[in-house]
């Protein structure tokens, strides 16, 4: 077995094709996930009684268990739920009708919401209480102060964890071919399976998402480095 | 509701601890094989220059840049196939094995990580103070820089090993039987009625493994700040 060139040369612009599906999946569970994170973050904050004990279980929960595992959960519970809640309203939907692809971005949606959580109350908190109060004593409600002045300081502190973040999600991204999405890693085993071809499948696959991590890492540090324009850096 | 909680906790959850020894023995194995590895690694990362740092920061990149699941379909189906080339066949190891292999790849990847942001984190002075008293390299790393480096590696070193049990979690996909194996088995066994409940119980073991390593690790963390008295 020599490598297959020509097999690489087939199967690229196949696998290629479920680029999209793949940062469909991890683009719009990151931001539900920042939604929901959010909120939670905030409740922590805030200490709002009841919600913030419930808060600290649920990201617990989401931190211990493996993110196969919280997938799977999601599969097997949701199709029944959401079928029986839509037919209560009159819909005539099936458990078959819905795609795999909705449970994958609920349970990508609930893991990056646990750990951005963590992410968003770390950096909240790293801001100097002083900067609030200075908002509030030029006579900002705390609505303003927090979006004019704590979320910009806030948000470059938080910004290298959400890029980790992020391109954990896109390499968990992976574990939907579990539940038959047909992102890169579910093509590629297709493709591999054809004609025996592994090593040069799960290559390709392995060099796809090295690029994929290694553009959004760019794109992280540049938006870094912009939001951080404005500093000027200590140099020791 | 009392039946579903007794089905859980009779039936199913007895059948997933007789996998979980194989979860532990995973974890524990790539733990041990990743840390040697990751070892060289940083020795490798912070002294040499040219062809073997490239190296050592190439592999580093590939393990942290591509999915588990990935790199466990990549070895497990492409080793075999390569070292076939060179003549060996490996057909008849177990699945534990290429699990065990994948995992301490990829770990050493990220604990050489934390391992030499650990040891850049220990100012120059202190090796230089201990050259000054007469010790040798080998000597100063021991006794001045290691012990601090560790400290400040030991939250890391504890978050990795939890994300390390939860990798192995995709360990079933090559067919190892641990819990997750087991898992996929007793509910095919029931013709896949009770699998909300089976995975509710995986999650819950995983949970609580997840929970007592945080605790291993904040009491190791504890104890190991114990001796060092701040300074400032």
């Amino acid at each position: 077995m020599v490598f297959d060139f020509n097999f690489v040369k087939e199967a690229f612009p196949i696998i290629l094709m479920a680029v999209p599906m793949t940062l469909f999946l991890a683009v719009t569970s990151m931001l539900i996930g920042l939604v929901i994170g959010l909120i939670i973050a905030l409740i922590r904050i805030y200490k709002v009684p009841v919600l913030r004990r419930i808060a600290e279980i649920y990201v617990s929960f989401i931190r211990g268990t493996p993110l196969v595992v919280q997938i799977y959960l999601a599969y097997y519970a949701l199709p029944y739920e959401i079928v029986k809640i839509a037919n209560d309203w009159g819909a005539g939907w099936t458990e078959k009708s819905l795609p795999s692809t909705l449970y994958a971005i609920v349970a990508f949606s609930l893991n990056a919401s646990g750990y951005l959580s963590e992410a968003i109350r770390s950096a909240l908190e790293s801001v100097d209480a002083g900067q609030m109060e200075a908002a509030y004593s030029i006579g900002m409600t705390r609505m303003q102060g927090m979006i004019r002045i704590v979320i910009p300081q806030a948000l470059i502190v938080a910004l290298p964890n959400f890029g980790n973040l992020f391109l954990g999600l896109i390499k968990g991204t992976s574990i939907a071919f579990m539940i038959s999405v047909r992102e890169i890693m579910a093509v590629s085993v297709i493709e591999a399976s054809v004609g025996y071809d592994f090593v040069e499948t799960y290559l390709m696959a392995a060099i796809i998402y090295l690029a994929i991590c290694f553009i959004f890492e760019r794109l992280f540090k540049v938006i870094e480095s912009n939001l951080k324009a404005h500093r000027a850096e200590i140099t020791a | 509701m009392g039946q579903i909680i007794a089905n859980a906790a009779g039936v199913i959850l007895p059948a997933l601890i007789k996998a979980l020894p194989i979860t532990l023995y995973m974890m524990v194995m790539s733990l041990i094989f990743g840390t040697i590895l990751a070892v060289l690694l940083t020795a490798v990362s912070l002294r040499s220059k040219g062809p073997a740092k490239a190296i050592a920061s190439g592999y580093v990149t590939f393990f942290r840049g591509t999915p588990e699941l990935v790199q466990l379909y990549l070895i497990f189906f492409g080793m075999p196939q390569i070292l076939t080339l060179l003549g060996i066949d490996i057909s008849n190891w177990s699945a534990v094995s290429f699990a065990i292999i994948t995992f301490s790849l990829n770990v050493a990847a990220y604990l050489s990580e934390v391992m030499r942001s650990a040891y850049l984190s220990v100012e120059p002075g202190q090796r230089d103070a201990a050259f000054s008293i007469g010790m040798s390299n080998l000597q100063a790393l021991r006794r001045v820089v290691l012990p601090q480096a560790f400290a400040v590696a030991l939250p890391n070193l504890g978050n990795t090993c939890i994300i390390l049990l939860k990798d192995t979690s995709l360990a079933f996909t090559i067919g190892v039987i641990d819990i997750m194996g087991m898992a996929q088995i007793i509910s095919a066994r029931d013709f896949g009625v009770a699998q909300v409940e089976i995975y509710i119980v995986v999650s819950l073991i995983y949970w609580a493994m997840c929970v007592m390593l945080e605790q291993c690790s904040a009491y190791f963390e504890k104890i190991y700040k114990l001796g060092s008295a701040a300074l400032t």
